[in-house]
């Protein structure tokens, strides 16, 4: 609870040890008594906070917390109710992210900003293109621009198109382009939103280097719900609650744990997995989701089995098809080979409806683009599912089932909501995640395909979401649990399979309360 | 939203709360506002504007064509896709039922294999839409020209006629008193509409399929299949609508539904169903109509020039369509 006092006390010490004025260390971002509110709600309540020259600056909280509005006033997109900010100890007040960029600061969105069917050179010059007499001085351009990202170390091909980047250089991309609007200054702040939300473990590591190589040459700002990774790449930590600064940190002093804690304000131990409810091997029901032998041109063969109340989890880095495995297991990826049975009864041609028929739904990865129709109802959405069998062969529709459903869906996983008629786009992740899973609960779903369930919620909604999951396998639902945080597969599953091109690496590992194996013990196997 | 502050999240609800109600607002009330005021502009104007004969025999009975045409456009558009060859169906079909009822002397069979043919074009239009995946604008277009092209060579591109004045009495008789038979079929079938909208699979996935498909089909939907729907019902009701044209004035002629596409798009978009397709709805479609029959009515009572009015009907379509399209989906505001 030291907040800015102590930091600033840490900024004079380094000064007087720094040479120059441009020392590492001396504030170069100054936040001072921020407040912010949006008709009744207090967004942001006199927060301050030094971002020094040359440091990587964790900034943590949960959905709500106050993170993005922070970030949005900080590149001039809303204007601060109260408080200054200050560059390199000049007062400044920013009316749009270009002023804010004149002074070096920046942000680099989760949503990423690139054009994808213009050229990389094209995507950095956007909106401040050179021109001679109107017309754009495109070889001057893609020169300027190789040479520019060949300085800052970031292996780029300026001239190819966007659409032909990975994932990874894109976000590359958008991190030359903020040193690129930057230019006026010599050490820009640059703020990254969530970067690696969308990138798998590969990525990360890149990520994470190039911060590292750039660290003498910029400030950043690195804002995730990731709290393993915040710890990995920050200097320091603040963590926002309900729109306060309630903690401030070295990276060294914290742990995920500590973090956790100061952000829902409660500890969060062991328990946050909730593995005492996890249920004993002795204690599962009969088989009921078997798949031998599956098959498609890139993976398996693959044979697992799932009992009734069980949590498989399937890990893997990058390619190693387990998000692919999950979307054959959903019937839209068509399998070459193989068997799936669901209670016994085998599936034939896997086509999305045949698996929701036999009783699996899928949850898929990215709830935005595949798992939710964001400006329709709640009702609409928990009801998407059911709808196809609702009036057995009558293409009618039952609107007393659908109100029923929606509301014993709002009620039984707690979504926050105005009512079932209020637009999902309007919900906070977690809730607009738990409506994912009550379309399934809506039908009785007995065997869930999760890819990434807790994807960009926040702490409190993935605690809920893994209550539920104890409450559903309580129920005799099974679960296939695939993540990219290992240890939350570690926290959630009976059993462990690690995939690595296309394949299981050996047997699962058995992941029975008090038998869990370490992270460790995945990650030999993943590579 | 912290879960661990009750009085934040009663508070952020209401916010939500408040920013949905001002949108609806907008969309409800639009529409509706633009009806009124041009209704009274005219009751105010002229005379005859507010008399039940001009407001059933021209306003009401007029507009029963652009409302099945519009009808039509509606769910292709909810769908996120968009059906041009609404004309030329209503075309082909109006002159299908000359052939049929005049040359071949079916009589009233002449009516439901005319429609069954509407139904078989929107089929076609489906069937490459989805199978061939054209998007649907140019699949559309290119039936346009297609089927006009049939009907100027079975017209030899003239008026053709039949003489049958009982099976005319389906378009011009009144059936129920007061109630003109084309305000009657115009009717029923926008109930019709309205209640595939709300009450079935078919009108939800419409809906959804609007929004997002990949969510349609991982929720386990024969996705192709309700996209082929909107198309079938589209030829259906512009069948539908060709045969009560043809009817009425027992002739067709290859421009019979010359110029019923912009004003069917617009009264669709005016109604309220974006052309990003998702929101909306067949049941708002009526208020577009109403409003581009009332200004045509409207005008012809003021005597404006004709040529006048093409563009004026056409500025306020642009600029009332430009309106609408604020309205549509809010962007995400964080």
């Amino acid at each position: 609870m030291s907040k800015t006092d102590n930091s600033a006390v840490d900024a004079d010490e380094e000064m007087k040890e720094g040479t120059a004025s441009a020392a590492a260390g001396e504030t170069s971002l100054r936040v001072d008594g921020i407040s912010k509110s949006f008709r009744h709600v207090q967004a942001l309540s006199n927060v301050s906070l030094d971002i020094n020259r040359g440091e990587v600056v964790g900034l943590v909280g949960e959905n709500g917390a106050g993170k993005s509005t922070l970030l949005n006033i900080l590149t001039g997109v809303l204007d601060a109710d109260e408080g200054q900010l200050s560059v390199d100890g000049e007062p400044v007040e920013f009316d749009s992210p270009r002023e804010a960029a004149d002074y070096g600061v920046s942000l680099v969105r989760q949503e990423q900003d690139v054009i994808t069917n213009f050229r990389g050179y094209e995507n950095l010059y956007l909106g401040r293109e050179e021109q001679r007499l109107g017309v754009l001085s495109r070889d001057e351009m893609r020169e300027d621009a190789q040479a520019f990202v060949d300085d800052l170390g970031i292996d780029l091909d300026v001239d190819a198109f966007v659409s032909e980047y990975s994932f990874n250089e894109r976000q590359m991309l958008e991190i030359a382009k903020s040193f690129h609007v930057s230019q006026k200054s010599d050490n820009p702040v640059i703020l990254l939103d969530e970067p690696t939300a969308a990138l798998e473990e590969a990525g990360r590591e890149l990520l994470f280097d190039l911060i590292d190589d750039l660290r003498d040459r910029a400030t950043f700002v690195f804002v995730s719900h990731e709290l393993d990774e915040v710890l990995q790449v920050s200097d320091r930590i603040y963590v926002l609650k309900d729109g306060e600064l309630v903690d401030e940190t070295t990276a060294a002093a914290a742990t995920t744990d500590s973090l956790q804690q100061s952000m829902v304000g409660r500890e969060a131990a062991d328990e946050y997995y909730r593995v005492p409810q996890q249920r004993a091997a002795a204690d599962l029901g009969p088989e009921t989701f078997g798949v031998s032998d599956l098959e498609t041109d890139d993976l398996g063969p693959l044979s697992f089995s799932l009992r009734e109340g069980e949590i498989f989890g399937i890990v893997g880095v990058e390619g190693s098809g387990k998000e692919r495995l999950g979307r054959v297991l959903a019937g839209d990826v068509p399998k070459t080979g193989g068997t799936v049975t669901v209670n016994g009864d085998a599936v034939g041609d896997t086509s999305v409806a045949k698996m929701v028929d036999a009783g699996v739904g899928y949850i898929p990865k990215d709830r935005k683009s595949e798992g939710l129709l964001l400006y329709q109802s709640v009702l609409v959405n928990t009801s998407l599912a059911m709808v196809r069998t609702m009036n057995g062969r009558l293409p009618l529709l039952d609107l007393d089932r659908e109100e029923q459903a929606t509301a014993d869906a709002i009620e039984e996983l707690n979504i926050k909501t105005p009512g079932p008629d209020a637009l999902v786009h309007g919900l906070s992740g977690g809730n607009q995640q738990k409506v994912v899973i009550a379309r399934w609960l809506a039908q009785d779903t007995p065997i869930l395909v999760m890819d990434n369930v807790t994807r960009g919620i926040d702490v409190g909604a993935k605690e809920e979401v893994y209550r539920l999951c104890r409450e559903l396998t309580d129920r005799g639902v099974s679960i296939v649990f695939i993540g990219d945080e290992l240890p939350e597969v570690i926290g959630m599953s009976n059993r462990i399979a690690v995939m690595a091109e296309g394949e299981f690496a050996g047997e699962p590992f058995d992941a029975a309360a008090g038998n869990k194996p370490t992270e460790e013990d995945l990650i030999q196997e993943m590579i | 939203m912290s879960s661990t502050n009750p009085n934040a999240i009663q508070e952020w609800l209401s916010k939500q709360r408040e920013q949905r109600t001002m949108h609806d607002w907008i969309t409800d009330v639009g529409p509706f506002a633009m009806l009124f005021f041009l209704s009274l502009l005219f009751a105010v104007g002229t005379r005859e504007f507010l008399t039940y004969n001009n407001l059933i025999n021209n306003v009401a009975k007029n507009s029963a064509f652009l409302l099945l045409v519009a009808l039509a456009g509606t769910f292709p558009i909810l769908q996120q896709s968009i059906d041009l060859s609404v004309e030329s169906i209503v075309t082909l079909t109006g002159v299908l039922t000359v052939v049929l009822i005049g040359e071949y002397q079916m009589g009233l069979l002449a009516i439901p294999i005319a429609i069954g043919f509407g139904m078989l074009a929107g089929l076609v239009n489906g069937i490459v839409f989805t199978k061939l995946k054209v998007p649907s604008f140019l699949v559309t277009l290119g039936t346009l020209s297609i089927l006009m092209g049939f009907a100027l060579i079975v017209t030899g591109g003239s008026t053709i006629t039949f003489r049958n004045q009982a099976i005319r009495g389906i378009a011009t008789g009144t059936w129920i008193p007061g109630v003109p038979n084309l305000v009657m079929w115009g009717l029923l079938i926008y109930g019709g509409t309205v209640f595939l909208a709300w009450r079935t699979k078919f009108g939800r996935y419409c809906f959804a399929l609007g929004e997002n498909e990949r969510v349609v089909e991982l929720a386990g939907a024969k996705v192709d299949r309700y996209k082929i729907y909107p198309f079938v019902l589209s030829g259906l009701l512009c069948g539908t609508a060709g045969v009560l044209l043809t009817l009425r004035i027992s002739s067709a002629s290859p421009n019979i539904a010359g110029g019923l596409l912009l004003p069917s798009i617009a009264a669709i978009v005016m109604g309220g169903t974006a052309l990003t397709g998702g929101v909306g709805g067949p049941h708002r479609t009526i208020l577009g109509v109403l409003v581009i029959a009332v200004l045509q009515n409207g005008m012809n009572l003021l005597s404006i020039n004709p040529f006048v009015q093409e563009i004026i009907l056409g500025v306020v379509v642009v600029s009332a369509v430009a309106m609408s399209i604020d309205r549509e989906k809010i962007d995400v505001v964080k």
